[in-house]
């Protein structure tokens, strides 16, 4: 073990036995991987006869996504308590005596992963049907039902959309560490063109995608994972994310690498009980275009200033900032060849 | 000097593939030392093209920024117009070329803004730059596209 795993060991052996059973202590510490946003580790807590998997996302000191770790595990909570597949939450702890920076910690699920490389062909339908239909779910789900209103910032059916496009415009702007005139035309025909309200208020999961949930061998969606943008808003504004065509770059008829757009649209307007707008989700995915830049932006600036050494911070700064310019190229020019899915219905 | 970097940064992407993500000890450390491969596989990229990108986009913005110097009524546009057609960068290495690149894709957000208020008022020439602004724009995003397996 290195000396960050026996830190995390000690640290997290006191917290459990303080909070979860006398005499906890932890055992088989392995970093997970992939998740950007957080330090994730994989761990067993011991406890007499109990032995419980574990999984701890500890805050970093930078990541892709400025966000609120309550938020994040509130919004994880409510899903799980509303019978969403999501890692069941057991301790949010802010006290840095523990660990020197913020955690959480959720259930471990077994048996299962999230690449989706790793999604064969035999499962595929199978998969994206169950996708659309959870985050159906998920905009059928009412925020402040579940009590969410303390956490997330509230917003209006008429303001939600150009509060979602201050937010990322002001991030592009204030991260960019060369002008992206790309971008700034994207932020401008948003703010010519701004769509009809909200058909109502949900709670949305922020970066619902391909990669961000976690399935089993046998084709089954189990957790539905990486919250940490949460935050109520325009139902649409999900399902234009998770159709976004960087999610299919190498295949772009199959949305998320899974479905055809149309029935991906089709699964979720059945399970959320709502019908797309196509005028205003024209809109909705230019905006999913131009938060992406947003987030890969702000990603490469941490990576250049110092703050993380993390390669995948780099990676999505250049090569997701690349595509996703090409993205947006091809909905806005008027010379477009329009290789990308703009109509799904 | 014979500018081999490209070639060198994919021989290395090759050693790392091939010989360190094997021994790496846990996943973490193998997938980071993947992520490490793509982002040198990037940097090859624009090891080779980045100089011919930047001068090449400098002068495609000429005619462009000619254009709309001749309709443009803002005084600070036209003055940033004329130093950005006058501009030249202190020597060819890429940082020169960035800062100067930089300076003018800033005057180019400016300028298409004003030109997409000029066009929304019916004036024709501001149709004819916006178009010639996005023709430059599907040309920059193609010549910075990466390749890669991802």
């Amino acid at each position: 073990m290195d000396g960050r795993e026996n830190q995390l060991q000690a640290g997290l052996s006191s917290f459990l036995a303080a909070e979860w059973l006398p005499g906890a202590r932890v055992s088989d510490l392995a970093r997970i991987p992939g998740g950007a946003s957080r330090e994730t580790w994989r761990l067993k807590a011991h406890a007499g006869d109990a032995i419980r998997g574990m999984v701890v996302r500890i805050d970093p000191e930078t990541s892709l996504i400025d966000t609120d770790r309550r938020t994040e595990y509130r919004a994880m909570e409510a899903a799980f308590k509303a019978g969403l597949p999501a890692p069941e939450t057991l301790f949010l702890e802010e006290d840095l005596r523990w660990l020197g920076r913020p955690f959480s910690i959720t259930a471990e699920v077994t048996g299962c992963q999230a690449s989706p490389g790793g999604i064969t062909l035999e499962h595929r339908d199978a998969i994206g049907r169950q996708k659309w239909s959870l985050l159906g779910r998920i905009a059928a789900l009412d925020p402040l039902t579940l009590g969410l209103a303390d956490v997330m910032a509230a917003t209006t059916p008429a303001t939600c959309a150009m509060e979602q496009l201050d937010y990322w415009a002001k991030v592009i702007e204030t991260d960019e560490l060369h002008p992206n005139p790309v971008a700034h035309a994207a932020i401008r025909s948003l703010r010519r063109n701004p769509p009809p309200p909200a058909q109502k208020l949900s709670l949305v999961h922020g970066d619902y995608r391909t990669g961000n949930f976690l399935y089993s061998p046998d084709g089954e969606i189990k957790a539905i994972l990486d919250w940490e943008m949460a935050h109520i808003g325009d139902p649409l504004e999900d399902l234009a994310w998770s159709l976004d065509p960087l999610w299919c770059w190498n295949e772009p008829d199959r949305a998320g690498g899974l479905l055809p757009h149309k029935e991906a649209v089709r699964i979720w307007e059945e399970s959320a009980g709502l019908e797309v707008d196509p005028e205003a989700f024209r809109w909705w995915q230019v905006f999913a275009a131009l938060k992406g830049i947003g987030i890969w932006i702000s990603s490469s600036e941490d990576f250049h200033s110092g703050a993380s050494k993390a390669p995948i911070l780099a990676i999505a700064g250049w090569l997701m900032t690349d595509r996703q310019q090409r993205i947006l190229v091809d909905y806005l020019s008027p010379h477009s060849m329009h290789r990308f899915v703009r109509v799904v219905k | 000097m014979i500018p081999r970097g490209s070639e060198a940064i994919r021989h290395l992407v090759t050693r790392v593939a091939q010989d360190l993500i094997p021994k790496a000890h846990d996943a973490y450390t193998a997938t980071d030392l993947g992520y490490f491969t793509v982002l040198m596989g990037l940097i090859a990229q624009d090891y080779d093209r980045a100089a011919e990108v930047l001068v090449s986009e400098h002068a495609a913005l000429q005619p462009i920024l000619r254009e709309a110097a001749l309709h443009i009524d803002d005084a600070d546009l036209k003055e940033r117009i004329a130093k950005a057609l006058a501009a030249e960068a202190p020597s060819l290495r890429v940082s020169d070329l960035t800062a100067r690149s930089d300076v003018t894709l800033k005057l180019l957000i400016d300028l298409h803004a004003a030109v997409e208020a000029a066009e929304a008022g019916g004036a024709d020439w501001a149709r004819t730059v916006n178009d010639e602004i996005w023709r430059f724009l599907e040309a920059h995003v193609t010549a910075h596209a990466y390749e890669a397996a991802l």
